[in-house]
């Protein structure tokens, strides 16, 4: 016998949506209000202030014929391809070491862990340094009689590039290999010791049996390391300040420098939306298959 | 006034927040100046302040050449809370006058009698339309030449009289395994060598139409050529090292010995000062070598704006402290440049800040007195920022002068 | 027999020197920044600008360390970070405090009261996570100047809370949505209420996620910049924005020793809780964040 909804039941109906409330609002006006706010300027003739006028798609037009945002958007993807991949392969080889029952994995874990904690720029400033011909490590090798050695990437617009890279991956390898490591502690032992059994070498073991369980740790990974590269923008004010030249300019650093320094608001709003719609182009799908396999499988 | 300006006006004059603050006599300011020679120039400022009842209260934000600090006032006014007062460069106090977020100084510089005290030249950084909007404190000169006197001595060179006796200088030099130009790869040192050579090699009649005007032609024609051909001269005397070079390490490269030259603003001379070394005896100052003088300068001002009556009372004592002659002699000779104010007397300055002091009144006079493109008292910040991006691009890269100078226009014309 | 039992050990003492090598191989790599860092700072003035950074200081001195803490410039003001410090502990402990209960009870709901539409409301949720903050400056200033908090700590505690809920979400969520539906089924029938089941089953039950959102939220509140530069004035400044001015000096000798003594010295609260937390980083991370 179905007995009508009592006013405690329906008030109860409504809780959950209550709670969530002030996030949505909260989530509604800082996230999506401000991106439509942005999406209006970039249709505007603003410039050190907003305007409120419409002038369609010339602020687009404008921003893709600048050459600096060319070369923003390709160090964009030399930048998260290599940062993704470099740091992915460090922090699973480093999870994989980790795992072997070695002696002092505490320490050596704060070890690799620890770079995330600094700020970016105290990584910036410190590896500015380092990878500076003349006070870092190419002088030091110079000192220590190898004359011939020289590492002067950070002063060449062709390779300034990946000296991003360098320091992006040192500081965030630790984090994907955290992430590795509890993946593989959550693997079943059993499994492992059926593959040994049937005379499996280790190497082969890793590769066809442990490293493809490990997807969600990968999907996981993937999504936080994207969310740092296009974070990047304090590393790379504080490594190079997008030179030599633009060499190492990036989308953030670009809208950045063209609200605040050249007062090209419409501009610098054109940019934040293809930012985003490469963003929204990426974790939507992402997004969507994760959820639909949730609804699935719960 | 546009909507934005009535909308953050509303919500500063609605709250109180700023009113209690005004209440116990504070002056609040954002600055960029960080370093101890820089504060030391402004604490001259605030103690005077101080002496008039009023308390300083800093917001310093450093890095990027003011950037940070330009960003962190943007959103101050967005959220309507803006300073007291704010250390204006180039054409932001303009633009902020003309949405009306800043007072009217009309009647401050009716009473003292400054409009006589500044150079012609600066008025557009510190008047818009009608009204006065900012005080000047000081003023810098950007095309400086800094040496090594035992160097020059010793391969007995002179003051060049021309780029091209600077370039032989310099080729000279490295003949004999000297360092000739001690630079960095940063855009804004390259920018200000570049336009020191537009400038010396074409006068100022040309600078202003290419630089300021943007006048087409002029921005692609063989003197602009001209010009990126000498940088890439200069190029070819400069040192491997010069990644990343902070400008101050530059200095003392010259100071040292280890460079013959630098091109710098005269903020570079603290640095030969607090060594010990003096001007003409150890090293050498002289402008930027040109055949009809000229007078390149930056100006810090400061400007004030429109909140609550409370906050009046301060902002104007705040002002008069800057526009003070005792208050500008002492906070210049602290911080290397010299006084706005062109009735101050040169006594007590240091024999470069002599001749800089000289070279103004002769350019005032001939009317050769520019605003300098890297600092922003030229082209508007999005111009500049072309500027600065392809002749940055050029230093670093074999890229030929031809493209260089298509680079250039194409960038102009983009960003009109 | 014996040969194979020999080169079976061989290559296993092969194998683990190889592991121990790389191992100690990336330590020096990753440890190399925090050695400069260190050295520089204990170097005097004269000796980095005589020497590179990377070598042994001659002799010790704590003075840049001193300076960092307590006389360093900031403007005009000449109190040190110490101010500053503190700025940032009253600014980053509310806000980790209130995103990551926001985003347990987020989380809860997400997963355990699930009504039509949740999958989309997080979403939504998720999606600011990606958000390029230099986007929202201008139009969040102008919303915390209608609520009056314009340059104030807690105005900023307002932003990182909005701008965090996005990943505390994401954890608990992650986390909650492997603990199985039946015990809080069973607890209902017993007569449970919402919040009654959130506070008795599920936080205890959330020790580890609940570490790994403070650590992650205390990490990106403390290290930030951005925000703290916009929406702060004066005093209320955290300790970046001050760093930020101590390392920014263009006039004069680059203090380095000092420079990098208030890096440090910024970077010990987050530092300390890697290296003490960070065993139960990875083991709330073991307990389900992991799972996609």
């Amino acid at each position: 016998m179905r007995r009508s909804p009592s006013f405690k039941d329906r008030a109860a109906a409504w809780l959950p949506v209550l709670v969530l409330s002030p996030s949505i609002l909260a989530v509604f006006v800082g996230v999506y209000l401000f991106i439509c706010w942005t999406a209006v300027i970039s249709f505007s003739s603003s410039q050190m202030l907003p305007r409120y006028d419409f002038v369609g798609f010339a602020q687009y037009v404008r921003l893709w014929s600048t050459p600096r945002w060319i070369i923003a958007v390709e160090n964009l993807f030399i930048f998260t391809a290599l940062f993704l991949i470099v740091t992915i392969a460090i922090g699973l080889v480093m999870a994989i070491l980790l795992d072997q029952k070695v002696r002092a994995e505490g320490a050596l874990r704060a070890i690799y862990l620890y770079p995330m904690a600094l700020s970016f720029i105290v990584t910036g400033t410190a590896w500015k340094w380092i990878l500076n011909p003349t006070l870092g490590i190419q002088k030091v090798v110079n000192d220590w009689g190898w004359q011939s050695f020289v590492f002067d990437w950070i002063t060449r617009p062709e390779v300034a590039i990946y000296c991003v890279v360098i320091a992006a991956v040192w500081q965030s390898t630790g984090f994907a290999m955290a992430i590795f490591l509890a993946g593989l502690r959550g693997i079943d032992n059993s499994i492992i010791k059926a593959a040994q059994i049937e005379g499996a070498g280790l190497p082969r073991i890793y590769l066809s049996i442990i490293v493809p369980m490990l997807r969600p740790a990968f999907l996981s990974v993937i999504v936080l390391l994207s969310y740092i590269s296009i974070k990047s923008f304090d590393l790379v004010l504080a490594l190079t300040n997008g030179g030599p030249g633009s060499a190492t300019e990036m989308p953030s650093t670009f809208m950045f420098s063209a609200t605040f320094r050249r007062n090209q608001m419409g501009v610098g709003a054109a940019s934040a939306m293809m930012m985003l719609m490469t963003v929204a182009a990426i974790i939507i799908p992402y997004l969507y298959s994760e959820l639909k396999e949730d609804r699935n499988g719960h | 006034m546009s909507t934005f300006t009535k909308v953050l006006m509303a919500t500063a004059i609605a709250f109180p927040m700023a009113q209690i603050a005004q209440a116990e006599g504070k002056v609040e300011g954002i600055h960029h100046w960080v370093s101890e020679s820089e504060v030391g120039a402004l604490k001259v400022l605030t103690d005077s302040l101080a002496t008039k009842g009023f308390i300083w209260e800093d917001s310093a934000v450093g890095g990027l050449s003011g950037a940070n600090a330009t960003q962190a006032l943007r959103t101050r006014l967005a959220a309507g809370n803006p300073p007291d007062t704010m250390q204006l460069l180039g054409y932001e106090g303009v633009e902020w006058a003309n949405e009306g977020a800043l007072r009217s100084l009309n009647d401050l510089y009716a009473k003292n009698g400054w409009e006589a005290a500044i150079a012609p030249a600066i008025q557009p950084f510190v008047k818009a339309g009608d009204d006065y909007f900012a005080a000047p404190i000081n003023m810098h000169r950007q095309n400086w030449v800094w040496a090594n006197k035992a160097i020059f001595d010793k391969y007995g060179i002179a003051e060049p009289k021309n780029w091209d006796e600077m370039i032989a200088a310099g080729k000279k030099l490295k003949e004999n395994g000297v360092t000739a130009f001690a630079l960095s790869d940063e855009n804004w040192q390259i920018l200000e060598v570049f336009e020191a050579i537009l400038t010396d090699q074409n006068g100022t009649d040309f600078y202003k139409k290419a630089v300021i005007d943007l006048d087409e032609t002029a921005l692609s024609g063989p003197e602009m050529i001209k010009a990126f051909d000498t940088l890439r001269e200069v190029r070819g005397l400069v040192d491997d090292g010069f990644t990343g070079r902070d400008w101050a390490v530059a200095s003392g490269m010259v100071a040292s010995g280890q460079a013959a030259m630098q091109i710098m603003g005269d903020w570079a001379k603290g640095e030969f000062l607090a060594k010990g070394m003096k001007p003409g005896v150890d090293f050498l100052c002289f402008p930027t070598p040109a055949a009809t003088p000229n007078y390149k300068f930056v100006i810090d001002a400061f400007g004030v704006f429109k909140k609550d009556d409370a906050a009046v009372a301060g902002q104007d004592a705040w002002i008069e402290t800057v526009m003070d002659p005792e208050s500008q002699k002492k906070f210049n000779m602290i911080k290397g440049s010299i006084p706005a104010r062109i009735d101050v007397p040169v006594d007590g300055f240091d024999d470069c800040a002599k001749r800089s002091f000289a070279d103004r009144d002769a350019a005032v006079n001939a009317g050769t007195m520019v605003g300098g493109l890297t600092e922003g008292f030229a082209a508007k910040p999005q111009f500049a920022g072309v500027f600065s991006d392809v002749v940055g691009q050029f230093f670093v890269s074999d890229m030929s002068s031809q493209d260089a100078v298509t680079a250039l226009v194409d960038g102009i014309n983009n960003a009109r | 027999m014996a040969t194979d039992l020999r080169s079976a050990r061989r290559s296993q003492q092969l194998g683990r020197l190889f592991i121990y090598g790389s191992l100690v191989a990336l330590a020096a790599f990753y440890l190399m920044p925090l050695w400069v860092m260190i050295v520089t700072s204990l170097k005097s003035l004269d000796e980095i600008y005589a020497g590179s950074f990377i070598g042994l200081p001659k002799a010790v001195t704590f003075e840049a360390w001193s300076k960092a803490w307590g006389t360093a410039c900031i403007g005009t003001k000449c109190a040190g970070l110490k101010p500053y410090f503190i700025n940032s502990l009253l600014m980053v402990i509310p806000a980790v405090i209130l995103s990551s209960g926001i985003g347990a009870i987020n989380g809860y709901v997400l997963t355990k009261w699930r009504f039509k539409g949740s999958n989309v409301v997080f979403g939504m949720l998720l999606f600011g996570c990606f958000l390029p903050f230099q986007a929202v400056l201008l139009p969040m200033a102008q919303v915390l100047g209608k609520l009056g908090l314009s340059g104030s700590i807690p105005g900023l505690v307002l932003v990182h809370t909005v701008y965090g809920i996005a990943f505390t979400t994401l954890f608990f969520r992650n986390y909650f949505i492997t603990i199985p539906d039946e015990l809080t089924k069973a607890a209902q029938i017993d007569g449970a209420g919402f919040f009654r089941i959130f506070f008795s089953i599920m936080l205890p039950a959330a020790l580890p996620i609940i570490v790994v959102s403070c650590i992650w939220q205390f990490t990106q509140i403390w290290n930030d910049f951005l925000f703290g530069v916009s929406f702060t004035a004066g005093d209320s400044t955290p300790v970046t924005v001050a760093l930020n001015n101590i390392v920014n000096v263009t006039m004069g000798r680059k203090q380095y020793n000092v420079d990098m003594a208030a890096a440090m010295i910024a970077a010990i609260p987050t530092l300390v809780v890697y290296v003490v937390a960070g065993r139960y980083f990875v083991r709330g991370l073991t307990a389900g964040a992991v799972k996609g």
